[in-house]
């Protein structure tokens, strides 16, 4: 057992706090294992903390009924449409990733519709002049219930795509360190980095999507695995050897069988640090 | 078990009504959170959608006891993600998958109103609350609040753990 020391009581305080840089919380942590006083301590100082989060409650006039709907109807929008598909044994709790199709697609009916919709109310604005007004009353009904289902449209992209990088995360490494890159997600925990990337392009005859390494004081990247996505546009890639002391990671396009220095702009260099 | 404890039950069963029932409940909370340490409304509305899609993605990483806490603690660990890529931040400690062993139960929870603790993190005094605020709510580490408080880095750890002790002291009062 490792001996009680009481200056890391305070030490003990900003860990319960969140404010202790990740080296040093592992550290810490694995001494208050071992340690029942600092284990204690520990406990007592969280009870705080998890209070401390309840001051952040909003009011009702701080979380208007607006946005309440607004956010509200996107979340039920795409928690209803999957439990409606929902395994009826509930083995699972892992939603299916949308496809690529569907991501790649739903903005292509929406400009379409938005094109009908700005040629609808131009000649519109030409009419009104010699059409009967419960006619453009049925017109702007038409042209107002469009526009809202563009933007239910729209809305519901938005939260998959929020989910999909969630469950990305998810299936790589629960509650691990998360460091979002525009097309995905990369994932440091347990000793282990983790990229999950969507909507890859494929790359042509000889050539190769490859990840790179910096490890703390090195001058140069480190050349690590090279790798294809999958139809969909989907990589879920984990890097070979121990996370330890690496402090960024970055994908390029390199030639068949990698390169030993990036000949291309990168895709992104994702500090981890 | 406790009410929420069978609502994550359900929502584990792909229960829509149970899961609306944890939105409805914690959304102030999530919202709050959000906007307290994103300083954004839309930032903080995106960031409530985030969180309890992640709820019902993955309601089994609940594994009980204080659900309020749970999901507050998801929470701040998605809004220092938005603030790590909006700037190089460097990675602190995030007590996601803390044990619920020795926290406060719904209960307790319950009687602990947003007011209350709000009065009670106002009662302490500002030497105090400054840093377990920038270290909670600005996702600072304790050498970025030294630097910003222009203190010794020893002298911001121990207002921690004091300032934490005097606010878990003044919230066991006030639930008596």
């Amino acid at each position: 057992m490792n001996g009680h020391d009481e200056s890391r009581l305070d030490s003990v305080a900003v860990l319960a706090v969140g404010a202790l840089p990740a080296a040093e919380a592992r550290e810490l942590e694995a001494h208050i294992a071992q340690c029942s006083i600092c284990q204690t301590e520990y406990a007592e100082l969280r009870e705080a903390v998890d209070a401390l989060a309840l001051s952040a409650e909003a009011s009702a006039a701080e979380f208007s009924a607006a946005q309440d709907e607004r956010v509200k109807g996107r979340v039920m929008d795409v928690v209803r449409r999957d439990a409606a598909r929902a395994n009826p044994t509930g083995e699972t709790n892992v939603l299916p990733l949308v496809t690529r199709a569907q991501r790649r697609n739903w903005w292509m009916p929406a400009i379409a519709a938005a094109a009908v919709v700005l040629a609808a109310v131009s000649t519109w604005n030409a009419a009104t002049l010699r059409t009967e007004t419960d006619s453009l009353d049925r017109q702007v009904a038409l042209l107002q219930a469009e526009v809202n289902t563009q933007e239910t449209a729209a809305n519901e992209s938005r939260a998959t795509l929020a989910l999909e990088q969630s469950q990305l995360a998810d299936l790589l490494a629960p509650n691990a360190a998360r460091f979002p890159i525009s097309n995905g997600v990369v994932v440091r925990g347990d000793g282990r980095i983790l990229f999950a990337l969507r909507s890859l392009p494929p790359l042509p005859a000889g050539k190769t999507y490859q990840a790179w390494t910096l490890r703390r004081g090195a001058k140069a990247m480190t050349p690590s695995v090279t790798f294809q996505p999958d139809p969909s546009g989907l990589a879920l890639i984990e890097l070979p050897g121990s996370a330890s002391g690496i402090t960024t990671v970055a994908v390029s396009v390199e030639p068949a069988g990698g390169s030993k220095a990036p000949t291309s702009k990168p895709l992104f260099v994702r500090s981890l640090s | 078990m406790d009410d929420a404890d069978r609502l994550m039950q359900r929502v584990r069963q792909r229960d829509a009504a149970a899961f609306e029932m944890i939105y409805d409940r914690y959304r102030r909370l999530v919202y709050g959170i959000a906007f307290k340490m994103l300083g954004e409304p839309s930032a903080a509305e995106d960031l409530t959608q985030a969180v309890f899609l992640k709820v019902w993605s993955a309601p089994q990483t609940f594994s009980g006891g204080n659900c309020a806490a749970w999901i507050a603690r998801v929470t701040r660990n998605r809004a220092l993600d938005v603030l790590r890529s909006r700037a190089s931040h460097p990675e602190v400690s995030i007590a996601v998958d803390v044990p619920a062993e020795g926290a406060l139960d719904d209960a307790v929870f319950a009687r602990l109103d947003g007011l209350r603790v709000r009065t009670a993190l106002e009662s302490l005094p500002p030497e105090q609350r400054g840093p377990i605020e920038l270290g909670f709510f600005g996702g600072l580490t304790h050498d970025e609040i030294a630097r910003r408080s222009a203190l010794p880095l020893g002298t911001v750890k121990t207002r921690i753990r004091a300032g934490l002790k005097r606010l878990r002291n003044s919230l066991e009062m006030s639930t008596v």
